[in-house]
């Protein structure tokens, strides 16, 4: 009886069992997350397992798995639509790219973070002004700029036109995280002896491997899969061609070859996708690095 | 010789002056502490002569070479940062040899010094270790051992002990008083806030305000002889008691609440009068110099110190033996004996005065 009286009196407290346990609410979180990522995923499924199926099949609309594979798209895909060729044109240009930006932009980063000169403020204006300009509006001068440098119908020219799609957010990246180091370790370069460029190259350099990886996960993501960019400058020469201008070429004036098509994307997504499962670690910390950056 | 010489160094980030004119002459191989508040230029005088400042002003010289235009690392100066600046990636034993790497030494060279300058310390066994595995006082020494492997003329060291926790600091500071023996002919000139590192470590001590030198001199000489009211109030714990007084006639100075102290001399322009907790003797009340109600009592083991609330509301801070146990709240009187310093109404030290004995 006191007791049941202290309790009343303390109602406050008392101890209401859950409707449902942490274990049931687990269980129905994960079911409905899974029920999201079939969601996701379904397109991408779908396109692989297009690619295993023929033109008809792929109509007669026979479910996600084929009932006759065939590895025909493959052959003509690597073979007939020059998709082996334009696979090698795309690792060219990224593995360029990502090389040019990330050393550019680490540059870039560290001198507008960490000097003060005249026209700082301006060229930081500047930079995030660029970022207002969509894509395509730029794409013609560029392709005339490139022009102009002899590069309009080659890969160098596709390269470094590729470097251009986030270096602005790659060199504010990088010039946040460099303002924010102590300049006792510059000060102690200094001290040592270090001149400006080695202290860059030994000291800063190897600090902002956060930024670095980020950088280099980005821009791999973006170089292999941009796509206007290299149709409008290999528009003229089709042996130039990137993987993803390269599937869009299924695509006839009156006949679609699906089958090819899927194939083609195929090989495409399966190098991301390995780079992803090797180095998930980094692409995570990449863009965590990012947000953190 | 002098090892190296401030000659009216000034210094100021724009508009706002910070350093106003500093004359300092550092003999080769001295230890030499530049001590003063907070704010009071310190780091930015030895950064200036570091080189890590430019130097708006005046001259900088070591070993009788004006060093003012020269690059940092070539004025054979060395600094150790109150941050340590380790540079995280690189092992010890890279960031001890980075400098001398850098500047083309031959590889057996560096392994030498670095492993040299690694016995001094004791952190041979670190040498392989990241800065971040290693504790505040261990990273301390690496950041010193950056500067030995250097081999310089002049160690410039900035609070280097204001991260290590206080019993790691006071064996820390013999280490550096112990390691400026050992390097021998090495001039050291070393920043501190805390005036007891800089009277325990210092062959010659700075004090310093506000961009200012108040006094030079040797370790004891402004603890025993303050030119003047900042310094006999900065140096030494607990403060001096500092107590304003009107001349009377005959060398009679009186305080505030009508007693009065006699004098052996001219005291006629005396306005403060200071002294030390432990110069102060009990007296009984009626015919003591000062009277007061004891507010708080330090017991610190060896020692109490008794505040005492006078009869005009300042609070004079008096060294009793341990185990006095002076109760709170009664009346006391002391005497000034030994040691009393007078200043005039500018704050400047009067010389030749003395408390007559009675
Ligand atoms: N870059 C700067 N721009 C303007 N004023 C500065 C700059 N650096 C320092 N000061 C000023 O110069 C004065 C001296 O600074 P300094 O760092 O030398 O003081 P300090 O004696 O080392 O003090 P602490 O004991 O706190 O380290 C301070 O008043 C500070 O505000
Ligand atoms: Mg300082």
């Amino acid at each position: 009886m006191a007791l049941e009286a202290a309790s009343s009196a303390a109602s406050e407290y008392v101890i209401r069992q859950p409707l449902i346990t942490p274990r049931v609410r687990r269980w129905i979180v994960s079911a409905l997350l899974a029920a999201v990522c079939c969601i996701w995923i379904y397109p991408l499924v779908w396109m692989v397992s297009a690619s295993f199926k023929t033109n008809a099949a792929i109509f007669a609309s026979e479910g996600l798995i084929p009932s006759q594979p065939v590895f025909d798209n493959y052959l003509r895909a690597w073979n007939e639509a020059n998709i082996g060729a334009y696979f090698f044109n795309t690792l060219f240009v990224t593995v360029g790219s990502v090389l040019l930006v990330t050393i550019a932009t680490a540059m870039m980063g560290y001198v507008l973070g960490r000097r003060k000169f005249l026209g700082r403020g301006f060229i930081f204006g500047l930079l995030v002004f660029t970022m207002f300009v969509p894509q395509g509006y730029t794409i013609i001068p560029v392709f005339e700029l490139l022009s102009m440098l002899g590069l309009g119908q080659s890969l160098w020219g596709v390269m470094l036109a590729t470097t251009g799609g986030s270096f602005v957010i790659f060199v504010l990246l990088f010039a946040g995280y460099f303002s924010q180091m102590p300049d006792e370790l510059e000060e102690a370069a200094k001290m040592d002896g270090v001149g400006f460029v080695r202290t860059f190259w030994y000291v800063m350099l190897p600090l902002s491997k956060p930024i670095i990886v980020t950088v280099i996960v980005m821009q791999t993501l973006y170089a292999w899969n941009d796509f206007l960019l290299p149709l409008v400058v290999t528009l003229a020469n089709p042996a130039i061609r990137t993987l993803s201008v390269g599937v869009y070429a299924f695509k006839g004036e009156n006949f679609v070859d699906w089958g090819g098509m899927t194939a083609a994307s195929t090989i495409t997504i399966v190098p991301v996708v390995v780079l992803f499962l090797f180095l998930q670690r980094y692409f995570i910390d990449g863009l965590a690095g990012a947000v953190k950056g | 010789m002098p090892g190296l010489s401030l000659k009216g160094v000034t210094k100021a980030y724009g508009a706002t002056k910070v350093i106003h004119g500093v004359d300092i002459e550092i003999d080769k191989g001295e230890f030499c502490v530049f001590v003063g508040p907070s704010g009071c230029g310190k780091s930015t005088l030895l950064r200036m002569i570091a080189g890590l400042e430019e130097i708006s002003g005046g001259d900088v010289f070591i070993n009788d070479h004006r060093v003012n235009e020269v690059d940092p690392s070539h004025r054979g100066v060395a600094m150790v940062f109150q941050t340590y600046a380790l540079y995280p990636h690189m092992s010890v034993e890279q960031n001890m040899g980075f400098g001398l790497r850098m500047n083309g030494r031959p590889k057996a060279e560096v392994a030498k010094r670095v492993e040299d300058a690694a016995k001094i310390l004791q952190i041979e066994e670190l040498l392989d270790r990241k800065p971040r595995q290693l504790s505040g006082g261990q990273r301390q020494r690496v950041a010193i051992g950056r500067a030995i492997v250097r081999d310089p003329q002049v160690f410039l060291f900035d609070e280097p002990l204001s991260n290590l926790d206080a019993e790691l600091r006071v064996a820390t500071r013999l280490e550096i008083a112990k390691l400026h023996r050992q390097l021998g002919g090495a001039t050291m000139i070393y920043v501190t806030h805390d005036q007891v590192e800089a009277m325990t470590l210092a062959t010659k001590i700075v004090v310093l305000r506000k961009g200012i030198v108040e006094q030079v001199g040797a370790p004891m000489e402004p603890y025993s002889n303050p030119a003047n009211l900042f310094v006999a109030g900065f140096i030494g714990s607990p403060k001096m008691n500092l107590i304003d007084v009107t001349p009377g006639a005959g060398g009679a100075l009186q305080f505030k609440d009508g007693r009065s102290l006699t004098t052996s001399g001219d005291a006629h322009n005396v306005a403060t009068v200071g002294v030390r907790a432990d110069q102060l003797r009990s007296a009984p009340v009626e015919s003591a110099a000062l009277t007061g109600e004891v507010s708080v009592v330090e017991r610190l083991g060896d020692a109490e110190f008794v505040y005492v609330r006078t009869g005009w509301g300042q609070e004079i801070v008096v060294r009793f033996e341990g185990g006095t146990d002076t109760p709170v709240g009664s009346t006391v009187g002391f005497d000034l004996s030994g040691r009393t310093h007078f200043f005039d109404a500018g704050g400047v030290a009067i010389k030749g005065l003395a408390v007559a004995s009675s």
